[in-house]
Formats: structure tokens, C-alpha cells, sequence
């Protein structure tokens, strides 16, 4: 009565025997494999036509039958089963560690991204329509711009950056120009603010022009004289150097894509004809001197 | 019941008439612009005697007979064209000079393609310029030859008189920065905040395009808006429309500036200021003002925005020469060049003082300032 009865959900005994069935038919496959492979006739006296490659696969026969034979053994697959017991739970967590590491990166980022805006705190909303575009510049790159610079892994990567860099050049040139463009647009809203109020003032007094030419030279005048003014301020040529300078980076960045891909044609990049040009600078110097030696 | 202080009914009457002009300026201008419009510029004859490699020298053929001994080159500047000195016959400073007698060289810069980036001041001026000037002596076997510089070209001439002195016998400066310290042309308070170096390293030679943009940035209520306005309002006149076009033609046909070059300019001249200081250097020689001893005429413009009479005033002072005088006219930077009235004052009036220094040696004269263009008063 001491004979252990059998729990009906417990599936050991069945793997034990399912493994060690499994384990003696791929390594007796295996052995048969490797015994017909010796007979074949191109193996015969060592003249096979690819010795090497026949080499390889009876080296993988064997390994193949030594794992299947050692796999068959009681102490493997009770070492296997022991371990797949412990396999959910080290799956789970290693995809719970993962799923994790990816959370908090997506949280980052949208906490980055709720923070947008709160860097502009410091300027004057009351006059939010002048500063829009710089609170957006100033956004770009404090908040946007590193997004661009995650780094970029794997064979592809240094195209990607490239590719990343064009992106936020673009980005950061487009938000400079906007800031640029409302700056020059700045004496129109002046100067017709002034306008209303000369004609304003000129029908009180009665003192209207018939002549629309008169308005329209008093326009040009008063426009020209706010651009002038606008043009002397700290402001507009500081933001003048950086939309030049935003320009000339996408530009740059623009070229490096561009080279790579002419790379793959036949035909020369502008570094190329620069190294050419260069190089013909500095001979025909050479040259023009030795010439000129000469002739004294 | 007061009456309106508004003239309501004179201002409508006024609108109508204006709309009648209009209808009928629209209706000729279509005749105007579809004619045989005559707009060519840079008429006046003249060969190429010396070129290398883009950069050529145009002799201008006699229209009198040649009155001077020694001949004049005039060196224009990199950025626009020489053409503006001819823009078209009857108002064209060539044609003057050539009417009283000069014999008359001008450089063509042409127009530097990306290969030319590399080529700085010392292969304009101590190559490009030097090679010249040893070519036109040589043909006329003389020592020393006149010169005339305009703008940026004056610039390149004070500096070559300068390290050349024993090659030029007169020196005449127009419209030539050669003092950058100053705030009051537009050009020198944005280009001390310009990152040249990231700018060249980009674009090899600075674009054209990007210049004219920026010239017509400095004034564009005038130079975008009120000049198209004009032309809405003349262009049923067809001498207006040749005269308008030829203007457009010069100011957009603007060559790229070599790489190396803009950036020595803004760097050394505008942002260093080095010129007026005597602390530049070219290919490797340090310029020193004083070296300047030949006669000195420097011609500038009140009004010009681009190279104000501060960047030009003081270089007069800095020269080693004694023979010097400084012509202040009323007008602005083009303005000398393409104006009638002041192509009447300054051409004669170079014409004149390079003749008084063309037969004898040159006097010892005390320095002469004069305004507004008007005749320097008799020493």
C-alpha cells in the first residue's frame, strides 16, 4: 500500500519519458545520418569535391548526437524540467524589467513634452504677438531639439543621424526664419498704426491731401523711417546672425545627406571637387611663384 | 448742418482721375514693353588685352585723342559688376573719362565659380592686380601707373599701393571703406555679428543671391516697394523703361564673392578693422598706410548708406602722402556713378587732377578738403 499513487495532473513521469524518447530518436537519426553519410561514394578515399564542407556537416552530426545522447540522460531532463518551472517566472521578469525600462523613457519623454512651454515663463505674455516666435525657438530647442539627438544604434546609424540632423537644422531654420520674417513685418504694422493716426488727426484739423499719391509717400516715408530704426536694435541683428547661421547649418546638414548619397553614383561630390580645387590652388601658386623667380 | 472737414467728394474725384491715368499708362505700357526695347549696357568698344584665368583687362578704345601720359586702370570692386560704370552711352563715366583723353584700363573680376573659393586678398591683389599692372607698364613702358579704385576694388587699391608704391604715380579712392569702425552704414553694425567662417565653410563663395537680399534688405521700403512703384507709374515711358531695365540688369547680375575673400574682408576689415590701423596683412607683408605716398584723391558720398563718409574720411590723415584731398559729394553710394549731375562733377573733376599730376612732378600741396563737390579752393 506504500505504492505512491499517481496524481493524474502530475506530467513528470510522462516528459521524463517524452524527453528521453525524444533524446534517443535524434540521436539515433543522428548516428544514422552520419554512418550513411561516410558511405556515400563522394566522401570515399578522402576525395570529396568539398572536403571542408563535409568536414563541417559531420562535425555538426556528431554534436547533434552527443547533445540528443546527453539530453536522453536522467539527470538532464530532470535538470531541464527543474528549470522550466522557473522559466515563467524569469520570463516575467525580464520582460516586466523591460517593459519597465521602456515605461519610464515614455513617461521622460512625455513628461519632457508636458513641460514645453514652461521655459518661455520668463518672457512677457503681454506681448505674446511679438515673442511667439521666439517663446517657439526657444521651446525647439530646449525641449524638441533633443529628440533628434537620441543616439542612433546598428549599421544604419550614422545615416540616421544624418538624416536626424537635417530634421531639426530644418526645424530650428524654419523657427528662426518665422521669428526673422515677423521682424521685418514689425514696421508695416507700425507704420500703418502710425498712418491712422496722422489721417486721423489731419480730418480733425481738416487738413486732409485730395491727392492719394500724398498718403502713399507719407507711407513710404514713415515705413522707411520705422525699418531703419528696427535695423540699429540689438534685436533684429541678433536674430538676423541666427537665421543666417540656421540657414547656413541645414545647408550643411543638408550637403552631408546629399554626399552620401551621391557617394553611390558615379559621379563627384562638392567635398571631392573642393579637395580637387584646392589642390590646383596650391600648384598654380607654386607655380605662378617659381615662374616669377625666374623671370627676375 | 456743419460741413464736413473731410473732402470727401475732391478725394473721390481725385481717385477717378487716378484711375483714368492708370487705364491709359496700362494701355501704352503694352506697346512700351512689347517694342524693341534698346537695354544693353557696357556699350562702349573696348578689347580684352590681358586675361588670367577668370579675371580679364579691357582696354577701351580711343574716342579723342589720348591727352595723358600715363594711363589709368580702373579697379572695381568684387561684388557687382564694372558695368556700372558704363550703363549706357551719354551717361556713362567711361565714356567721360575716354572723352578727355585718358587711355583707360578696367579689371573684370567675372564671375568665380566654386573652384575660385580659395582665392583670398593675396592672389587679388598681389597676384591678379600685380600681373596687371606689370602687364599695362609694360606695354606702355613706363614705371608707374594711375589708379582708380572703387568700393571694395578701392579697398584692394589702397592695400596694392601700399605694398606696390614704386608701381602706381596716383591714387584715386571712390566710395572705399577703409575705416570699418563705425555705426553708422547698416553694413558695418550687422557684419560685426556675422559668423563668417560658418557661412564660408558652408557656401565656398558667398551666394550672389544672398548678398542682393541683403542689399535690398537695407532699405526695403524704397528699394522693394517705392522703385516698382515708379516704374508702375513711367512705364509708358519707353526711355524710362530702357533707363529702369538696364539698372535691374546691373543690380542683379552679381557674381558670387570668393569664399576667401569674404572672409578676409569681414574678418581683418570689417570685425578688425586692421586696414586703417596699418595692421593688415597680405600674402604675408604687413600694410602700412604710410607707405602711401603718392597723391592721394578720395571721393565719397554724404548720403551713402552703404559706405558712410566716416568709413572713408579718415584715410587722408593716415597716408604717408602730402599731396591728398577729400571730395564729399551730396549723394549716395550708385548715386556718383549713374547720376548725370554728379558723373558731370566727378569725372571732370578726376580727369582734371589726374592731369595736373600727368606732366610735372608732383607739388608739394597742403591737404585740401572739399564739400558737397564743390571746387577745392585754390592753395
Amino acid at each position: 500500500m506504500n505504492e505512491k499513487k499517481q496524481d493524474p495532473s502530475d506530467t513528470t513521469s510522462r516528459d521524463d519519458a517524452w524527453v528521453k524518447s525524444m533524446g534517443e530518436f535524434w540521436g539515433n537519426l543522428a548516428g544514422q545520418w552520419l554512418s550513411q553519410a561516410q558511405q556515400q561514394p563522394w566522401t570515399l578515399g578522402g576525395n570529396s569535391a568539398n572536403p571542408k564542407s563535409q568536414a563541417t556537416m559531420d562535425a555538426a552530426l556528431k554534436n547533434w548526437q552527443a547533445i540528443a545522447g546527453a539530453m536522453a540522460r536522467p539527470e538532464s531532463i530532470s535538470s531541464l524540467l527543474k528549470g522550466s518551472g522557473a522559466m515563467p517566472e524569469m520570463l516575467l521578469h525580464m520582460a516586466q524589467s523591460s517593459l519597465g525600462g521602456f515605461g519610464e523613457m515614455h513617461k521622460k519623454m512625455i513628461e519632457r513634452l508636458g513641460r514645453v512651454g514652461a521655459s518661455a515663463k520668463a518672457y512677457d505674455f503681454q506681448d505674446i504677438d511679438e515673442n511667439i516666435f521666439r517663446i517657439w525657438t526657444d521651446i525647439y530647442e530646449k525641449e524638441f531639439k533633443q529628440f533628434f539627438q537620441i543616439p542612433q544604434l546598428g549599421l544604419m546609424r550614422t545615416y540616421q543621424e544624418k538624416a536626424n540632423q537635417v530634421l531639426d537644422k530644418y526645424n530650428f531654420f524654419q523657427s528662426t526664419l518665422s521669428e526673422f520674417l515677423n521682424l521685418l513685418g514689425l514696421p508695416f504694422n507700425r507704420a500703418m498704426k502710425v498712418m491712422q493716426d496722422k489721417i486721423g488727426e489731419m480730418a480733425e484739423n481738416g487738413t486732409l491731401p485730395e491727392d492719394t499719391k500724398v498718403y502713399y509717400n507719407m507711407w513710404v516715408k514713415v515705413l522707411e523711417g520705422h525699418y531703419m530704426t528696427l535695423y540699429q536694435t540689438p534685436e533684429y541683428v541678433e536674430t538676423m546672425a541666427r537665421t543666417i547661421n540656421a540657414l547656413a547649418e541645414f545647408s550643411a546638414a543638408r550637403d552631408a545627406v546629399l554626399e552620401d548619397l551621391l557617394s553611390q553614383l558615379p559621379v563627384a561630390r562638392k567635398s571631392d571637387m573642393d579637395d580637387m580645387a584646392r589642390e590646383l590652388y596650391e600648384l598654380k601658386k607654386r607655380l605662378r611663384k617659381l615662374e616669377k623667380e625666374q623671370t627676375k | 448742418m456743419t460741413q464736413s472737414n473731410i473732402p470727401v467728394d475732391l478725394i473721390l474725384a481725385k481717385l477717378a482721375e487716378e484711375a483714368d491715368k492708370v487705364q491709359s499708362r496700362a494701355s501704352k505700357a503694352s506697346e512700351v514693353l512689347l517694342d524693341d526695347l534698346d537695354t544693353a549696357i557696357a556699350k562702349t568698344p573696348y578689347e580684352v588685352v590681358y586675361q588670367e584665368d577668370r579675371v580679364k583687362l579691357k582696354h577701351y578704345l580711343p574716342r579723342t585723342t589720348i591727352r595723358y601720359k600715363t594711363p589709368l586702370l580702373v579697379t572695381y570692386a568684387l561684388i557687382n559688376r564694372e558695368t556700372m560704370l558704363d550703363l549706357q552711352p551719354g551717361r556713362s563715366v567711361v565714356e567721360r573719362f575716354l572723352d578727355s583723353g585718358i587711355d583707360l584700363y578696367m579689371i573684370d573680376w567675372g564671375y568665380p565659380t566654386r573652384k575660385d573659393r580659395f582665392l583670398g586678398f593675396d592672389d587679388h591683389i598681389n597676384g591678379y592686380m600685380d600681373n596687371i599692372v606689370d602687364f599695362i607698364r609694360e606695354q606702355h613702358k613706363l614705371e608707374k601707373i594711375n589708379l582708380m579704385g572703387i568700393c571694395m576694388g578701392g579697398t584692394f587699391s589702397v592695400i596694392y599701393s601700399a605694398l606696390h608704391p614704386e608701381k602706381i604715380k596716383n591714387l584715386v579712392t571712390t566710395v572705399t571703406p577703409t575705416n570699418f569702425d563705425t555705426k553708422k552704414g547698416l553694413l558695418h553694425v550687422w557684419m560685426e555679428h556675422i559668423d563668417v567662417d560658418r557661412v564660408v565653410d558652408t557656401y565656398g563663395n558667398l551666394p550672389a543671391d544672398m548678398m542682393n537680399l541683403g542689399f535690398l534688405l537695407l532699405n526695403p521700403a524704397r528699394l522693394m516697394i517705392d522703385k516698382y512703384v515708379g516704374f508702375m507709374e513711367h512705364m509708358d515711358n519707353k526711355t524710362f523703361v530702357e533707363n529702369f531695365v538696364r539698372m535691374e540688369k546691373w543690380i542683379f547680375d552679381s557674381p558670387d564673392l570668393p569664399g576667401e575673400v569674404f572672409r578676409q574682408f569681414i574678418k581683418d576689415c570689417y570685425q578688425g578693422n586692421k586696414l586703417i590701423k596699418s595692421e593688415l596683412e597680405v600674402g604675408g607683408r604687413r600694410v602700412d598706410l604710410k607707405k602711401l605716398t603718392m597723391p592721394l584723391l578720395n571721393i565719397y558720398g554724404k548720403f551713402d548708406h552703404l559706405v558712410p563718409p566716416e568709413a572713408c574720411e579718415q584715410l587722408v590723415e593716415k597716408v604717408g602722402s602730402k599731396d591728398t584731398e577729400d571730395i564729399c559729394l551730396e549723394t549716395g553710394h550708385i548715386g556718383i556713378y549713374v547720376s548725370s549731375k554728379f558723373q558731370g562733377e566727378f569725372a571732370p573733376k578726376i580727369a582734371g587732377w589726374l592731369k595736373d599730376r600727368d606732366h610735372l612732378p608732383p607739388k608739394k600741396v597742403v591737404r585740401k578738403k572739399t564739400a558737397a563737390g564743390k571746387k577745392a579752393p585754390a592753395v
